[in-house]
């Protein structure tokens, strides 16, 4: 079985547009939330968000968007993107860049993509929009591919011109995590050589309010406070958009290519609660057994984990569950395992939180960091018991889980060893 | 679902000369839809929406594919002839294009159906599209495109002195292709151990390509046809040769009508290798000559026989070519 390592990191996140300026982040635990313009109107109660700098994608027309002068994307490519695509679009070519991966070996049968976003529930409103306002022959012939779930997969593939497997995952929250699960399982079966793995969210208004109904948004106004998880005082999740992107490659061709791989992928696993549409499971039942399943695919001990990048999103009911799982999981190991939710710093990105947090991961692991939790005073309770570190530790460590969870009760485990 | 179903063509409705009057919050709606065309485009189009005048229609549609022609391609335009072609010269794919209608459609109030679209190649094709459009005419015959076995089978003059590969023809202009390849019989002499095709076969070749101009698009009288026994050279004004062409090169051909008037026809044509000028001829005359079109006999089996007192009946044939 080919051993798989991770090779190139891509990031437009509200913590920093480069891997240099996320681990700045990460080390230092400041947090990219802001008051979000858009909410600050008085019938919206929620009004902070992760942001994205330095781009704007607040227009229906790609042709009005900005992004850093560093990109330069021609007006054929933009006019199918939702802003995912943008900011993913920028992402890949990062991560491009960081593998040192030529044209020929992104464009072959044996290098794939797979993503995962929600579409864009923008785009699909302006569009339909306009299809009721000016008639259906006249909305616009991108309208389709720039907002369905899937405009991502479709644009990065064309874009770039991927020949090997390519593929959308949905899954919400868990989406991204899929996606680097299953990318990991055809590097191993040697359907491919090489994989993107894409997650990427608009972020916007129409992307983040959705949830408000459900209760789930933090109502929190300072955004040093809005993202908390296992605190005690916490009110619910901070969206956030953004992208990121993972080159997973094989053993093979690490070496072939003589690349310094970030860290390896040594497995994962996946279960379902059965349980809820929206609910996670109480005593997180799906994501306990997501845990199992990875690390014994991956022949890992719980005692040899030393970090959980946790998948907490600073909702009331969630955090609880995964707590109870990690506990049910490590035992007598609990105490040993640092165990931290970056989302206090970013948000919560949706279908991009997986690759997102598991790329921070590989940054850890490569930098030699512990990230702590941000913004934790009174820690919940029912979270008693876990190692949550208040500040981020350097010491070089080797072995990370990191969990995902989504709607549906879908839980995905995946672990990570430094590749030292 | 790769791509949108056929739809039967409707007939060409003319849009209405008398326009409904144009009010204030049209021209914000106008200006919204033209935010990245140039001025004049704008300018255009409200005098268009205002008056009903088709003379400001070629400047809206040329502003609106200038728009989505990416900017390092636009230079093209500026000093374009009617033969640019939008995809190889200007990069427009299908759906630029649909792109391209619906805005058109949308500032000139009117609508384009899918199957119009097809035979649309050139900058020229657009433009008289759309005037057809706007003025109710019927529209123009397509650019067809005629491969080497079409034109051997039309052309009175034949291998080895046909100096033509392949061919496409309007109703406004033919342009075609050929390649030297350094087997023409004339090469061994012309010139001695340097084969260079000679001048005269140049302006040969395009004379050619006018003789294919006529027989398959240029119009006739009703009832009528060019007959290829007809069409003779008479003369040729303004010939030059810029560039001395050789086997490998591919000739790149184009004739345009100039005047045409029984029994005479004048063209203007050249040939360019590359982005190289090769030959221009200013003038080129032939002799041609109409035929009555006779229709093809019918098949024997469909004739009535001729001692039968009743007319085959039409319907079961009918029925078999449906079937």
């Amino acid at each position: 079985m080919p051993r798989v390592f991770i090779t190139g990191l891509g990031f437009v996140t509200s913590i920093g547009n480069d891997a240099a300026t996320v681990v700045d982040h990460l080390r230092s635990l400041r947090h990219g939330l802001e008051l979000y313009p858009p909410f600050q109107a008085p019938d919206i109660p929620c009004k902070v968000v992760g942001t994205i700098k330095g781009f704007t994608a607040d227009s229906p027309d790609p042709e009005d968007w900005t992004f850093p002068a560093a990109y330069s994307i021609k007006r054929e490519l933009l006019r199918s993107m939702a802003p995912n695509g943008l900011y993913a679009h920028c992402a890949m070519l990062q991560a491009i860049a960081d593998a040192r991966l030529t044209p020929p070996e992104i464009s072959n049968a044996e290098t794939g993509l797979y993503a995962a976003s929600g579409g864009s529930p923008y785009l699909t409103h302006h569009h339909h929009e306009r299809l009721q306002k000016v008639g259906v022959m006249r909305c616009s012939p991108l309208g389709i591919v720039a907002s369905i779930v899937g405009t991502l997969n479709f644009n990065l593939v064309a874009a770039f011109r991927i020949q090997g497997a390519s593929c959308g995952f949905s899954s919400a929250c868990a989406s991204s995590a899929h996606a680097l699960g299953f990318a990991f399982d055809d590097l191993v079966l040697g359907r491919q050589k090489r994989m993107f793995i894409v997650g990427a969210e608009d972020g916007n208004r129409d992307a983040i309010l959705p949830f408000a109904g459900m209760r789930t948004l933090s109502l929190q106004t300072d955004p040093g406070l809005a993202s908390r998880p296992f605190d005690a005082a916490r009110d619910g999740f901070v969206g956030t958009g953004g992208a990121t992107v993972m080159v997973l490659e094989t053993e093979d061709e690490v070496a072939r290519r003589g690349v310094t791989p970030y860290a390896e992928v040594l497995g994962w696993g996946q279960a379902s609660d059965g349980y809820n549409v929206a609910i996670s499971h109480p005593e997180g039942l799906g994501s306990a057994a997501a845990m199992r399943l990875a690390l014994k695919a991956s022949r890992v001990e719980p005692a040899e984990v030393e970090y959980v990048n946790a998948h907490a999103t600073s909702t009331l009911i969630g955090d609880i569950s995964e707590a109870r799982a990690l506990r049910a999981v490590f035992g007598a190991a609990l105490p040993r395992v640092a165990v931290s939710s970056t989302k206090a710093l970013t948000g919560h990105g949706l279908s991009l939180a997986g690759v997102m947090e598991s790329a921070f991961c590989a940054l850890a692991l490569r930098h030699g960091f512990v990230p702590g939790c941000a913004h934790l005073s009174t820690v919940e309770p029912e979270c008693a018991g876990l190692n949550l570190p208040r500040t981020t530790e350097a010491r070089p460590f080797r072995t990370v889980l990191k969990n995902s969870s989504g709607f549906g009760g879908a839980n995905v485990a995946v672990l990570f060893r430094g590749a030292a | 679902m790769s791509e949108a179903a056929a739809t039967p063509t409707p007939p060409n409705k003319p849009v209405a000369l008398a326009p409904k009057p144009f009010a204030p919050e049209d021209e914000v709606t106008l200006r919204e839809s033209l935010k990245r065309c140039s001025p004049s485009t704008f300018e255009a189009a409200i005098q268009f929406r205002k008056t009903g005048n088709p003379e400001h229609v070629p400047a809206v549609v040329i502003g609106v594919i200038e728009r989505f022609v990416e900017p390092d391609l636009r230079v093209k335009l500026k000093d374009a002839d009617d033969d640019l072609r939008l995809i190889e010269d200007l990069g427009i794919d299908s759906l630029t294009m649909m792109e391209i209608v619906i805005l058109v459609e949308d500032v000139l109030q009117m609508s384009i159906n899918n199957e119009e679209l097809r035979n649309l190649r050139t900058v020229g094709d657009v433009k008289t599209f759309i005037d057809c459009k706007v003025r109710g005419l019927p529209l123009p015959k397509p650019t067809k495109f005629l491969p080497i076995e079409h034109i051997g089978s039309v052309m009175p003059i034949q291998p080895p002195f046909l100096f033509l590969n392949e061919a496409s023809v309007s109703s406004t202009s033919a342009s075609g292709k050929y390649k030297i390849t350094g087997q023409e019989f004339f090469l061994q002499g012309h010139f001695k151990d340097n084969p260079v095709m000679p001048a005269s076969i140049m302006l040969e070749a395009l004379g050619q390509l006018a003789v294919l101009y006529l027989l398959e698009g240029a119009p006739a009288e009703p009832g009528k046809r060019v007959s290829p026994q007809t069409i003779f050279f008479t003369g040729c004004e303004g010939v030059r040769a810029h560039r001395l062409c050789k086997p490998g090169d591919i000739l790149s051909l184009s004739v345009k009508p100039k005047r045409m008037k029984m029994p005479l026809a004048t063209f203007e044509g050249s040939i360019r290798v590359g982005a190289d000028k090769a030959v221009i001829a200013e003038e080129i005359t032939l002799t041609f000559g109409f035929v009555d079109i006779v229709e093809a006999p019918a098949p024997v089996a469909a004739l009535p026989a001729a001692t039968a007192p009743e007319p085959a009946p039409a319907a079961p044939l009918r029925a078999a070519v449906n079937a």
